[in-house]
């Protein structure tokens, strides 16, 4: 794409901060028509911030927008669309007990309030025809989609909206490799339609098959947007990272002891190749890879919540039953998910009852709680978990998300774990009560606890784990002392390794 | 700097919130009181020990039945819509057994474990992943079906064995029903509040995705919540029977919304994790106490009826929003 084409879209010093976080500061960019740009960042750089600019989800606290030469106010998500953008969802807005052209022209205003099936269904077809969906028949269930069928739905949907920026919110995450290549072909017949696209991803394989130019996001910034043509990837990769977190991280620990968890040609669902591990005590093995490469597949799996497909697992020499989650806490396996909204807390519980949750039946006597027990457990891990002790009696759901993971850890330590497995430890959790969740990890790593840190942030995985594993759709493909790797190797081997995807 | 802004979010609420919390536990107890000060000024025959006596009679069974229905609300089951028949089963059965057998102990004995056993069945099914409205509409309808084949539409009784010794007979002064209502809420708030069970119940209804990755059974907490309501709907179908002395299929049309609505009236959320017997109990009270100050004032039984769904709906909105802000 030459630089004669009109500019489209033009933001300039779009800065948003939460408290004393800024998520974005000065971020300029740049989109002309029938061009796709990709947006490139580690998590937390900035991205999906930018993206709920545009989109209307989110106000900037200061920064100007043009489309198409003229100012344009957004303040809400109507008037992003009446600005004629449009969000490609990365989680499907469809409705799945509707047909596909229902879902297709649900909630657009100038659709006629009597429903014409006919008509509906002939506008249908056309608007599948060009996202490659032209063999579905529109009165479909969406629910009987394929997740491909369902995300190329989600673009024929903004399409049917006639937007002229259109934002792809990594609309391949959860796709298998030939149906990225649909989506792909989508984005591209939009562009040449004269649409522009913005195309946010963490596949650099795709960036370099389809996009014009690159913007680049790190700490909230904006790298000016370079041509494609002009990059490979490394330069990419080490333009992205170097955060800067100081002393975010807390020293590793200098001996580890022996061998607690052992895996040998372990297989779950969502991995495509066994995987062999094993944990010390008092070591913080970490894995790391995209959404649906199959790291947290491993993790589910040793917690009892996904079957263990094939391979053996041992706990200091010991079978490990993975059957449950109950008979992996009995065996002293503590699981954090990933997301703990759903099932890491309870929310109108008091933070004494949430602590306690997993260790009731060991401060009992037949049957009763004995309370001045749970009192005094639930004191030490508020010291041990840098929780004020006064206020245990609030409800979880007051709390900051940093606090709120501090309790859904700490409750874990009353029941003496050997291992824990965590997802996403800081997920919601603002910087400065990351630092102190990683340093609990390591401290519970020092009392001899074996830890397992699966997370999709490259940094931190590498700044928290004594040993790193990477996987790439479904497969390990790497796993060296966390000294061995260097951030550069690491999100080059997580976002694209060639060996593998050739 | 980390170290203040943790103090700053940890401070524990200020003496307004302490106030505004204790108002809000006690709204129930404190509306009653109140109630109970204004019927006696204002109606007739209200300030009576009879009439006192006669309150309380009527609590008992609609209360025995929404204490034990209470841990099905508070483990997120909802509520139990088939109650009534099971009760009415419940009683049928006490009468049936203790005119077969001559013994009220043991027609007492295998009623409440049949009509467990019942509550096990449905419990399996719910736990098996069925809505628990479902499961238990279709049994009440099962149950109400069964009772009305099985006996024909005839009344049940207990021939010459005195059953209404049960109703009756004093003990502390009080009616068996009403002492045996006490004793339950007590009963029931002892292991709801201080058993691993209870709590876990609570953590359940609170949030099941939580409960299950924290290691807790909900196969276990179902059951236990049916058996808790199977316990509470056959004994105040006993009751219900021995202060009959008859039962039929079709009696008690009215008690499974009484029921539901005496745990509403309780502050209980629908959606489970907050319930308690004591609350339960004391709702069922408002209910038979507004009930009987417009029985005294002389109102026609549907515009009784109709009072008492509109307190009913009004109660339930405001002790919700005065629990809520006490939060």
């Amino acid at each position: 794409m030459d630089d004669s084409a009109p500019l489209r879209l033009s933001a300039r010093g779009i800065t948003k901060t939460y408290g004393s976080f800024t998520a974005l500061q000065d971020v300029d960019l740049e989109l002309r028509a029938g061009e796709i740009m990709a947006l490139l960042g580690e998590n937390g750089a900035g991205k999906s911030t930018m993206v709920k600019v545009l989109s209307g989800l989110v106000i900037a606290d200061s920064g100007e927008l043009h489309i198409d030469g003229e100012v344009a106010v957004i303040n809400s998500v109507t008037s992003s669309q009446r600005a004629g953008i449009a969000v490609v969802q990365q989680e499907y807005s469809t409705v799945p007990t509707m047909s596909v052209a229902d879902n297709l022209f649900l909630g657009q205003g100038g659709v006629s309030w009597m429903r014409r099936p006919r008509r509906l269904q002939k506008e249908a077809r056309e608007i599948l025809g060009r996202v490659g969906l032209e063999h579905l028949d529109p009165r479909t269930e969406v629910g009987d989609l394929s997740v491909a069928q369902m995300q190329l739905l989600e673009i024929a949907r903004v399409l049917a909206r006639d937007a002229r920026i259109i934002i792809f919110d990594e609309p391949t995450a959860a796709l298998a490799d030939a149906e990225v290549g649909r989506v792909l072909d989508a984005a591209k017949r939009l562009a040449a339609e004269g649409r522009s696209i913005i195309y946010v991803t963490h596949r650099l394989g795709e960036v370099f098959e389809i996009a014009d130019r690159v913007t680049i996001f790190r700490d909230g910034r904006s790298e000016s947007s370079g041509a494609v043509a002009d990059l490979d990837v490394d330069t990419v990769v080490s333009k992205m990272i170097g955060r800067k977190l100081g002393h975010l991280y807390p020293h590793r620990s200098d001996d580890l002891g022996e061998v607690v968890l052992r895996g040998d040609g372990f297989v779950a669902p969502g991995l495509k190749a066994p995987v062999d591990f094993t944990v010390r005590e008092g070591e913080i093995l970490g894995l790391t890879g995209q959404i649906g490469s199959g790291a947290s597949a491993v993790l589910e799996a040793l917690a009892g919540l996904r079957p263990v497909l094939s391979g053996h697992v041992s706990m200091n020499g010991v079978p490990v039953n993975t059957r449950s989650r109950r008979a992996g806490i009995r065996q002293g396996i503590a699981y954090c998910s990933a997301d703990r909204k759903r099932n890491g807390i309870f929310a109108t519980s008091s933070i004494r009852n949430n602590l306690s949750s997993p260790w009731l039946s060991s401060i009992s006597r037949v049957g009763f709680i004995q309370f001045s027990t749970e009192a005094a457990k639930a004191n030490t891990l508020a010291i041990d978990f840098a929780m004020d002790r006064g206020g245990l009696e609030r409800s979880m759901g007051s709390l900051s998300g940093g606090n709120q993971q501090k309790v859904a850890v700490g409750k874990w330590a009353g029941i003496r774990p050997k291992v824990l497995l965590i997802e996403e430890p800081t997920r919601g959790v603002d910087v400065g009560a990351r630092a102190d969740i990683y340093a609990t990890l390591r401290r519970l790593a020092s009392t001899g606890v074996a830890i397992i840190v699966c997370s999709s942030d490259t940094n931190e995985v590498l700044g928290l784990s004594d040993t790193v594993m990477t996987f790439f759709r479904g497969i390990p493909t790497a796993c060296r002392p966390a000294a061995d790797w260097t951030e550069h190797d690491l999100v080059r081997e997580v976002l694209h390794r060639e060996e593998v995807t050739a | 700097m980390t170290i203040v802004q943790a103090t700053e979010r940890w401070s524990p609420g200020s003496s307004w919130t302490t106030a505004r919390r204790l108002v809000s536990k006690f709204a129930l107890a404190l509306l009653i009181v109140v109630v109970l000060v204004i019927a006696g000024l204002t109606t007739p025959g209200f300030a009576e020990t009879t009439n006192y006596r006669a309150i309380l009679i009527n609590t008992a069974i609609v209360g025995i039945a929404a204490v034990g229905m209470t841990a099905v609300t508070l483990s997120g089951n909802f509520f139990s819509l088939g109650i009534g028949p099971t009760v009415v089963m419940a009683g049928i059965l006490f009468l049936a057994l203790s005119g077969r057998t001559g013994s009220i102990a043991l027609a007492m004995v295998a009623t409440v474990v049949i009509i467990c056993l019942l509550g096990l069945v449905q419990a399996l099914i719910v736990a098996g992943g069925l809505n628990p409205i479902i499961t238990t509409l279709a049994f009440g309808t099962i149950v109400y079906g069964l009772l009305a084949v099985g006996t024909g539409g005839e009344v049940v009784t207990a021939g010459s064995i005195p059953v209404t010794s049960l109703a009756t007979s004093d003990v502390f002064g009080l009616p068996m029903p009403v002492v045996a209502f006490v004793a339950l809420t007590i009963l029931a708030s002892v292991l709801t509040e201080r058993t691993v069970l209870g709590r876990r119940l609570r953590l359940v209804g609170q949030s099941r995705e939580t409960g299950r990755i924290s290691g807790i059974s909900v196969l276990v907490t179902t059951i236990a919540a049916f058996l808790s309501m199977s316990v509470g709907a056959a004994l105040a179908g006993i009751f219900s029977a021995a202060q009959l002395r008859q039962m039929q299929a079709n009696d008690l049309p009215n008690l499974t919304m009484d029921v539901i609505a005496a745990v509403l009236v309780g502050g209980a959320a629908v959606s489970g994790g907050d319930a308690s017997p004591i609350r339960s109990a004391l709702g069922a009270l408002l209910l038979a106490i507004l009930s009987n100050i417009m029985l005294l004032q002389g109102f026609a039984p549907g515009v009784r009826v109709f009072g008492v769904g509109l307190i009913t709906v009004v109660l339930v909105v405001s002790l919700h929003m005065i629990r809520r802000a006490g939060r």
